[in-house]
């Protein structure tokens, strides 16, 4: 067919078009190779940090968050509270210059004076009792309340003393303190303190772009110590995967939460390493000890001899962590009991067990497991599931998103026969932990009297060397009896650029004043 | 056409009502918040005393007719997660998402269309060819992967462009880039697919004997009527942009819709899943709206006038 010149005409047309396309496809690649490598920093030279978290903190009211790796670690850089927890895990002095229990039921501060906020106030005893005040008020509907249910008052003795009174012996309650920031009173008045900040911490707020990043800035004067970095920025980096590629290309100093599959990948890079710590949150499968089959003692021993976490480890998270030792405390924990050892992993005495416990036939029971929520929690189950099918234990697996998983566990009272679970508690007191499992308490599914009646006993003494005894029975006990089976603390993963050096908390908090800046 | 736009209205505001409604029991049904509020090991006691605090051991109905009294006054109530109003929360995340979904949509159309229109007007032909075969891997490749691919190469190997978080247009390139494959290889299939059948039409054969130039022919008679498919399924994508790309706004940390909602729905935030959702529902119903409009200005055969 004789080419019509009107089809010659569009063919040039859209020739044209894809030069055009192709045209600005060269110039958007162009700006790329000059652009970006011109305006972004390089974080060495400059004294700043950039954190990646792994979502946005909700607010910056320190009364009405919990959460100590997002939340509570941002507002630590703004705000002060009476004690801290250093790297080492022991409570430092902080506003409070020292304090000590004038009786069994009260705690005396004395407070290091010479501190104001920035818009003068001072932070006394009066602005601290105001504090605490305010999260004993309902109308407050701080979520900081469970903190201070043992606290019944909070009394000015002079400028710079205060004692707070609890209704009973709290020997923890320093511990708690570790988390407590301080709002200024009359700014608190009309300023809402979930959105903007004006605290003693080291930095002030400059921006809080929700979803995007926070940044700080150090104080010119600050009556602590001196900070290394000028600007902090947390950034809220949900995907896993782009946290990763954030540190290798140089948006991100420091990250948390890093899939143990990635560490090859990072440190191999030559740009960024990545670690692990082993944390104060213990891994465990829980049993529900008020059901058929494990009310049967002898059934939870046979499954904590049936599994081999050496070997689980080895596979999942090799050189990452190692077993708990037959309890659910880490060394961290005041209450730890050296004295025990884990498990040991013996098929055969676990088959006995069952064969003894009539079970020789094998078992089905329900293994209940929240997804995305501990760090390989679905491939552990799934390993686990594996080890005790080797012994006649058929475990089903019902994946569920956390909030149902918790729903069934705790609103319900429904928990599944196993779940697998993590434990912490922030004090790093043998109490708060160990009460989880306390007669009576609704996450215990556990009716122990000898073990409620220790419990007992230790919280309502001060005395450290009492308690200490008093843990020593309770962790034993524990253990022989099995109401969970004892796994490991879970790793606490990280990474950092080669430009700092840090290792993540096992604690969960993150504080610019622990890393250095490397050259 | 007055008519039509006020009976439209009304049955806009009975779908959004519906929607709430519906979020509203189904929310509820899946249990409550506040135990993922309160830091574990509280007493029962103390989850009592704040749910109570938050109003919701109050019986449903109550709760809902209360809801429905804020709701037509603008109050979505505050944040269980926040501890701000729900709706500003939702609303602040809104020209984020706005930014990257009609970006994405306009790149969409540009690139889908182009590519449509010269694989139809070009039948069996190597662009064609190749043109269509991009347009099936664009659809057949996760969002997920893509998006995670794009960072490690664009961002993680070349440092070309950042990996993440809100910004300028280099901060944008990434996410525009994973949103538009889809809609636009979608786009390119439906018009040539489209452009194909109408190009089979008597009037297209007329107007090629009249001696009409091709572009003119299509211009002006062939796209208006090969459109219409491809409008309806285009404003529909640009809806469900609007609503927030979850899988792309969390891969890249954009803060945006998709993302907020998602988490609120985690955390069983109810007044910002539901101030959302019905934010979301205005905004499907108006571009549905612009899309039904749209019809009658392509074909004139449509018109939404009384007594036709």
């Amino acid at each position: 067919m004789r080419q019509d010149p009107t089809l010659r005409k569009a063919r040039r047309i859209t020739r044209r078009a894809a030069l055009k396309l192709l045209g600005s496809g060269v110039v958007v690649s162009a700006a790329g190779l000059f652009g970006p490598t011109v305006t972004r920093p390089a974080h060495a030279a400059s004294k700043a940090v950039t954190i990646g978290l792994d979502s946005d903190i909700n607010t910056l009211d320190p009364h009405m968050t919990a959460s100590v790796g997002t939340d509570l670690s941002v507002i630590s850089h703004l705000y002060s509270s009476l004690v801290f927890r250093g790297p080492d895990l022991k409570v430092h002095p902080l506003v409070a210059a020292s304090w000590q229990p004038v009786s069994s039921t009260t705690w005396r501060f004395t407070l290091r004076g010479g501190i104001t906020f920035p818009d003068g106030e001072k932070l006394d005893a009066a602005a601290v009792k105001w504090n605490i005040d305010r999260v004993l008020n309902p109308a407050t509907k701080a979520r900081i309340t469970p903190w201070f249910a043992l606290v019944s008052d909070a009394r000015v003795v002079s400028d710079m003393v205060l004692d707070v009174v609890t209704k009973e012996p709290y020997p923890a309650f320093v511990d708690q303190l570790t988390e407590f920031y301080l709002l200024a009173p009359r700014w608190a008045a009309d300023h809402n303190p979930a959105q903007e900040a004006m605290g003693t911490g080291p930095y002030t707020l400059k921006e809080w772009v929700k979803d995007d990043h926070i940044a700080l800035d150090a104080k010119p004067a600050y009556w602590g110590d001196r900070m290394a970095f000028q600007t902090v920025t947390f950034r809220p980096v949900p995907e896993a995967s782009s946290r990763v590629s954030g540190l290798l290309a140089g948006d991100l100093d420091v990250i948390l939460d890093v899939a143990p599959s990635d560490f090859g990948r990072i440190n191999g890079s030559r740009r960024a390493r990545a670690g692990a710590v082993p944390s104060v949150r213990s891994a465990m499968v829980k049993f529900n000890t008020l059901q058929k089959p494990f009310d049967n003692r002898a059934i939870r021993q046979a499954l904590n001899y049936a599994v081999d976490k050496v070997g689980l480890i080895k596979s999942l998270l090799p050189g990452l962590t190692a077993p708990n030792d037959g309890q659910i405390l880490t060394s961290a924990y005041f209450g730890f009991n050296p004295d025990l050892k884990p498990y040991p992993y013996d098929v055969a005495q676990a088959k006995r067990l069952l064969a003894g416990a009539g079970a020789q036939g094998g078992l089905d029971v329900e293994f209940d497991v929240p997804t995305g929520t501990y760090l390989l929690g679905e491939e552990i189950s799934e390993a686990i599931t594996g080890q005790l099918g080797q012994v006649g234990v058929r475990a089903k697996i019902t994946e569920m998103p956390f909030s149902v998983y918790m729903d069934k566990f705790v609103k319900q009272h429904n928990m599944a026969q196993m779940i697998y679970l993590t434990l912490a508690w922030a004090t790093l007191d043998a109490d708060g932990l160990l009460t989880l499992f306390e007669k009576g308490n609704m996450y215990a599914y556990w009716s122990n009297d000898a073990f409620s009646s220790l419990l007992d006993q230790a919280r309502a003494t001060i005395d450290r060397a009492k308690r200490l005894a008093l843990y020593k029975q309770a962790t034993a006990l524990m253990r022989e009896e099995a109401p969970v089976l004892f796994l490991f603390p879970q790793p606490a993963t990280y990474a950092t650029a080669n430009t700092i050096e840090w290792r993540a908390r096992p604690d969960d908090w993150v504080r610019v004043w622990e890393m250095i800046p490397k050259a | 056409m007055t008519r039509y736009l006020v009976i439209r209205l009304l049955e806009s505001a009975v779908t959004v009502w519906g929607v709430v409604t519906i979020v509203f029991f189904s929310l509820r049904l899946t249990g409550d918040p506040v135990l993922l509020l309160l830091p574990l090991g509280s007493t029962p006691d103390q989850v009592e005393q704040l749910r109570h605090a938050l109003g919701f051991d109050r019986p449903l109905p109550l709760q809902y007719l209360v809801f429905l009294e804020h709701i037509v006054r603008g109050d979505f109530g505050i944040s269980t997660r926040f501890g701000s109003p729900a709706l500003p929360v939702v609303l602040e995340r809104l020209p984020a998402t706005m930014e990257v979904a009609l970006l994405a949509m306009l790149v969409a159309a540009l690139l889908g269309g182009a590519a449509g229109i010269v694989a139809a007007m070009r039948p069996n032909s190597r662009f064609e060819l190749a043109a269509m075969g991009a347009a099936l891997l664009g659809q057949a490749t996760p969002v997920f992967w893509l998006a995670i691919m794009l960072i490690l190469v664009f961002a993680a190997w070349l440092h070309w462009l950042p990996s993440g978080g809100f910004g300028g247009l280099d901060h944008l390139i990434l996410p525009v880039i994973t949103l538009a494959t889809y809609s636009s290889a979608s786009i390119a299939r439906l018009l040539r697919a489209s452009l194909l059948a109408v190009r089979a039409q008597d009037y297209h054969r007329t107007a090629r004997a009249k001696g009409l130039a091709e572009w003119r022919i299509l211009l002006r008679h062939l796209l208006k009527n090969a459109l219409i498919p491809v409008i309806t399924v285009f404003g529909l994508q640009v809806g469900l942009l609007l609503g927030g790309a979850v899988i792309t706004e969390t891969v890249f940390s954009w803060p945006g819709e998709g993302r907020l909602i998602v988490q609120a729905i985690q955390n069983r935030d109810f007044p910002v899943v539901q101030a959302a959702t019905c934010v979301f529902a205005i905004m499907i119903i108006g571009v549905n709206l612009l899309v039904d409009l749209t019809y009658s200005v392509l074909d004139p055969r449509i018109r939404y006038a009384e007594g036709e």
